[in-house]
């Protein structure tokens, strides 16, 4: 493990990161890529069709983030079974079900997939609060699952500790907070009175607790001075905005999402709330592109789950987003978002690892080869180079935020193409091994604690 | 329209005894998913019956059940992570207790109204229990809930756990018998209940309170008690959904909730013992198939039950029982 | 109290007088239907966020997404009740076909149907609007906002907090004022004395339900500029107006009122001071006045 470094040179050093990693995307390891039909494969393949189970908001708020990812997820199934399906034979049938419909149902119908349709795959899953609850049903029902959001740190540190069947896709939670507070103390070093609107779940509140962890090392000084915890699907912010602007912060920390940030930002603005502090976000360019209008406000940090906005890596400099992008849009007639190449990488990771299983024993692999072949895989993705990590099945990729701003080409705000930063996410989130909360500490995350106790001396 | 008219008794426990039969043998033909399903319908029938000892046979519709089936989950949740306490038979005795606490408490409030008034505060009061869980997230977890470790539980004093390869089968098919017993004593003491002097009394509080009263029943203790044998039974069915969800969220205090018991109860008919117990696994069977074939299920679910307080108020069982008179007449 | 504190408590009052004016449409509609007709209504809720639906249905597709001049915003906003008239059709619908039916039988039926038309409803909504938010946000955009000291208030806020005041005096003077409001009256007090005095009881039933129906529309037509038309805003809606019928006593208006105005302050209360524990504070508060004045605070048994 590398020193812990000063604050002063970590935040000088992430610029320079940033231009380096737009500069030279050749040097990335270049993976199995989307859109290769070269592969031959071996052996007797059954021709019986894939099955996979979808779980995503089809409805209320957060359907702004599950549709993105459902559409994601039907490109790569409809790509691959273009190509004859996996390993030329197995075509990707699809079964989506409503993940509004909550979590003991989302439970059931998961054990309904499973063991009454027989699918061979379960992927989707939007909510924090929903993985850690179906993490371990699919575990136990010993069904190959990749999740392509539902990003918290708690299922791997504690729902399921020793993954086998479970995989993640998407960059881990705690890091999502970090990179708002490491834009957030690059951009505005002098604000040091913090006031943080979450909504009242898993995903607020780990939010809240990394950003204010980061933000406190990055600006030393910074002190909380307002707190809003508003339910998830709240409409009426108007109480909430006019106590923060009460409180008077210097930034804001927004994680609200969905269709929930479309109603915060528009009744913020009718107060005025953008004028009175900074505004730091998680999540605002988190949903369908187009959601956000043209009246949000230009040099906000716009977060994308710390994941991927269609706009970077910049056209011309990564053909794999390019082409993605082009064939989605082509597609849906819409811009994705970072569900939407959360799910059609999951499918993608999944073909590289069963051709990868193919090639080396023939025939169709069972479980154990394919997670064999996931376990520490690594894969060119639209948003960069996606790493998964064996010890505990997590997707990591190095994260990336930047400021609002509005461009004629588009009907809504994109990122401010000078001010993307780039992360490594070694950087920011605990190495493997790291001791899981109730073992040596108590703190609510592995990450937590290795924030608190190694990171910026 | 009494409740109590029926076969005779030694008949009955020939026909209870072949439908616990029935059900016994039932696992080794329907396969692990129906097997499951099945449980959670027995789970349900168990607080169906609970809640049906106010509205069928006391005259009082809650819905306000949410909060004894949800006070049940939760402390099976509480015990299993705050008192490292896995002994399924020590949680079922801990959420009694604490169902029990709460019926009693609730019900002291709720029992001094009738009617719709009745329905309206053991709804308002099921709805604080539900914005506690929501709230204090240090607690109870908010939307996420708490886990219930499946691979912790034992049964029968440690006899039985489920631990390595094979643990979900093997759960699955135990737990089953484990419900179902469980589920066949609560019949059998609701079904004494319901025909004790106790029972009786309540069905005269049901079809005149004043006429009760004058024969000297004490309605309002009465009521109450009622009440607190109906939401221990609904708590019972909690406890024993706990493990078997393997979760608890706020979803089953939501009032909604209640709303789907008394369903349950509509749907096999509230004017008969047997009604709520069919109409329990009949709504868990409807409901999980209208969610898998419609993103629509909750339309299907409210046709169900409009067309069946429209046209079929007694129900599937009181429909059934209707029919097999007339063909016997015939 | 310095200046810039009392701008905020002043944004504050506001906040929850405008609050208070949805729910109070919600709940007073709620509370008439009860009181004339002893049905509580559980789709009422799920009718209030049809009328949002689609009043930002029918402004967005008459004039667009976007703002547009004074003649567009008057336009837009003589559309937008159009949301509360179609629910009271639907409610005139509804109660001779589904309710009506059921009068003879013990009144948990008739709770049932309605819980079963919840379900419908929502679903319902589904199908007609699909799943994503529906908004009328043009209205609140071309109306802009207006300075209070230092800070900013949506103007067209003010509007809601007028129809709001607007309607809880045209209510009061409806049923307290007119001949049909003396029927009303009647009707509810005793219902077979009114059919024997001549009264046409299953009319004014009708009636009764459709006005009841149409004040939840309208709640949901003028919020819907403010917020956003979302699946599940009913169910949520309708447990507030609970809460506030149960403070303020199942069937009276006055209660209706007061209750809104309790439950709207103490909701800003818990979000300024209490943010941990926002939500739990109003059922508290609903649960205290059940425990000191089980009828409500106007109610009667």
């Amino acid at each position: 493990m590398k020193n812990p470094v000063d604050r002063r040179t970590f935040l000088n050093s992430i610029g320079a990161m940033a231009a380096a990693a737009t500069a030279v995307p050749a040097t990335y390891f270049a993976g199995p890529r989307p859109a290769h039909a070269a592969f031959k494969p071996k052996g007797n393949i059954p021709d019986k069709p894939f099955k996979t189970g979808h779980i995503t908001f089809l409805t209320g708020p957060a359907n702004l983030l599950g549709e993105p990812g459902r559409k994601g997820h039907l490109l790569a199934a409809e790509e691959i079974n273009a190509e004859g399906g996996l390993l030329g034979k197995r075509k990707v049938e699809t079964i989506i079900a409503d993940e509004a419909a909550g979590t003991d149902a989302n439970v059931k119908e998961l054990r309904r997939m499973k063991l009454s349709e027989k699918i061979d795959l379960f992927t989707g899953v939007v909510s924090s609060g929903n993985t850690p609850a179906l993490g371990p049903v699919a575990e136990e029902l010993g069904v190959l699952t990749l999740f392509n959001d539902g990003c918290t740190d708690f299922l791997f540190d504690k729902a399921v500790p020793n993954p086998k069947y479970v995989f993640r896709v998407t960059n881990i939670q705690s890091a999502d907070g970090v990179t708002s507070a490491v834009g957030a103390a690059k951009a505005w070093p002098e604000a040091k009175r913090v006031a943080s609107i979450q909504p009242d779940y898993s995903y607020g509140r780990n939010v809240h607790e990394h950003f204010m962890l980061a933000y406190q090392k990055l600006v030393p000084g910074a002190q909380l001075v307002s707190e809003s915890w508003p339910k998830l699907g709240t409409t009426d912010f108007t109480a909430h905005i006019t106590k923060l602007i009460s409180d008077k912060p210097d930034v804001l920390i927004c994680g609200v999402w969905g269709g929930d940030y479309v109603a915060f930002y528009k009744q913020a603005l009718r107060y005025g709330l953008f004028d009175k502090m900074k505004v730091a976000t998680t999540l605002a360019f988190g949903g369908q592109p187009h959601a956000i209008g043209k009246d949000h406000p230009e040099g906000v940090l716009a977060g994308a789950h710390a994941n991927y906005f269609f706009t970077f890596p910049a056209k011309g400099r990564w053909p794999i987003n390019d082409s993605f992008v082009e064939r989605y849009f082509k597609r849906w007639n819409e811009y994705p978002s970072f569900e939407s190449d959360g799910a059609y990488s999951a499918l993608y990771l999944l073909k590289a690892a069963v051709e990868k299983a193919n090639f080396l024993a023939g025939g169709w692999p069972d479980d154990d080869a394919i997670i064999a072949m996931l376990e520490g895989m690594g894969m060119d993705t639209p948003a960069g180079y996606l790493y998964i990590r064996p010890d505990n099945h997590q997707g990591y990729k190095d994260t990336v935020i930047g400021m609002t701003k509005n461009d004629p080409k588009y009907d809504f705000p994109i990122w401010d193409p000078n001010s993307i930063l780039t992360i490594p996410i070694r950087d920011i989130t605990a190495p493997p091994s790291w001791p899981k909360p109730g073992s040596s500490h108590n703190e609510s995350t592995a990450a937590a604690n290795w924030l608190k106790t190694t990171w910026l001396a | 329209m009494p409740a109590t008219t029926g076969p005779s008794l030694p008949r009955l426990l020939v026909v209870a005894a072949l439908a616990a039969a029935v059900l016994a043998l039932l696992p080794m033909g329907i396969g692990l998913y129906q097997t499951e399903l099945l449980i959670y319908g027995l789970t349900f029938a168990i607080a169906a019956l609970g809640f049906n000892l106010l509205l069928g046979y006391t005259g009082l519709l809650s819905f306000g059940h949410s909060a004894y089936f949800g006070m049940g989950a939760y402390t099976v949740a509480f015990i299993m992570r705050d008192l490292h306490i896995y002994s399924m038979e020590l949680c079922i005795l801990g959420g009694l207790v604490a169902s029990f606490l709460l019926s009693a408490l609730f019900g002291y409030v709720c029992v001094r109204h009738t009617r719709i008034f009745f329905s309206i505060l053991a709804l308002a009061l099921s709805q604080v229990l539900w914005s506690l869980a929501f709230k204090f997230f240090w607690v109870t977890g908010g939307t996420d809930g708490i886990r219930v470790p499946r691979n912790q539980l034992t049964l029968l004093a440690g006899f039985l756990d489920f631990k390595g390869a094979g643990a979900y089968q093997k759960f699955v098919y135990t737990y089953y018998y484990y419900v179902l017993v469980l589920f066949l004593i609560a019949v059998a003491v609701m079904w004494v209940i319901v025909h004790s002097p106790f029972g009786k009394a309540l069905q005269a509080i049901r079809d005149n309170e004043t006429r009760a009263g004058f024969i000297g029943v004490p309605v309002r203790r009465y009521r109450w008690m009622a009440f607190v044998i109906s939401g221990m039974f609904t708590g019972l069915a909690g406890i024993l959904w706990a493990p078997l969800n393997g979760l608890t969220t706020p979803d089953i205090l939501y009032w909604p909730f209640s709303g789907e018991i008394v369903f349950m109860t509509v749907l096999g008919g509230f004017r008969t013992f047997t009604g709520p117990i069919v109409g329990a696994i009949a709504f868990n069977y409807l409901k999980v198939y209208a969610v898998a074939s419609s993103q629509y299920w909750q339309l299907v679910l409210g046709l169900v039950l409009v067309v069946m307080v429209m046209v079929l108020p007694t129900g599937i069982v009181g429909t059934i029982a209707h029919l097999l008179g007339k063909l016997r007449r015939r | 109290m310095n200046g810039e504190k009392m701008d905020t408590s002043i944004i504050q009052v506001l906040n929850s007088i405008f609050y208070a004016a949805v729910l109070f449409l919600i709940a007073a509609g709620l509370s008439l239907i009860y009181g004339v007709m002893r049905i509580v209504n559980l789709a009422h809720g799920t009718l209030y966020a049809l009328g949002a639906y689609v009043s930002a249905w029918a402004v967005g597709s008459v004039f667009g997404a976007t703002a547009g001049g004074n003649w567009v915003l008057a336009g837009q906003l003589l559309l937008l009740p159009i949301g509360a008239f179609a629910i009271a059709a639907v409610g005139a619908v509804i109660e001779p076909t589904l309710l009506r039916p059921l009068y003879r039988r013990p009144e948990e039926y008739v709770l049932l149907i309605t819980f079963g038309l919840l379900m419908i409803l929502e679903d319902v909504m589904k199908l007609l609007f699909g799943g994503t938010p529906l908004s009328a946000g043009s209205i609140l955009d071309s109306m802009g906002s207006m300075r209070i000291g230092e800070l900013l208030y949506p103007t067209y806020n003010l509007l809601v907090i007028g129809v709001g005041i607007a309607s809880a005096i045209g209510l009061w003077a409806f049923v307290y004022r007119t001949r049909f409001g003396v029927i009303l009256r009647a009707t509810s007090q005793d219902r077979r004395m009114a059919s024997a005095l001549g009264l046409n009881v299953g009319r004014v039933y009708v009636q009764a339900f459709a006005i009841g129906c149409f004040m939840a529309g309208l709640g949901g037509a003028v919020v819907v500029p403010a917020q956003a038309a979302v699946l599940g805003m009913g169910v949520d809606a309708l447990i507030l107006a609970f809460v506030v019928i149960v403070i303020g006593g199942l069937g009276s208006l006055e209660g209706a009122l007061v209750g809104a105005l309790i439950v709207s302050f103490v909701r800003t209360a818990g979000i300024q001071f209490f943010p941990e524990i926002e939500l739990a504070v109003l059922y508290l508060i609903a649960a205290a006045v059940l425990l000191i004045r089980p009828t409500g605070l106007f109610g009667r048994v």
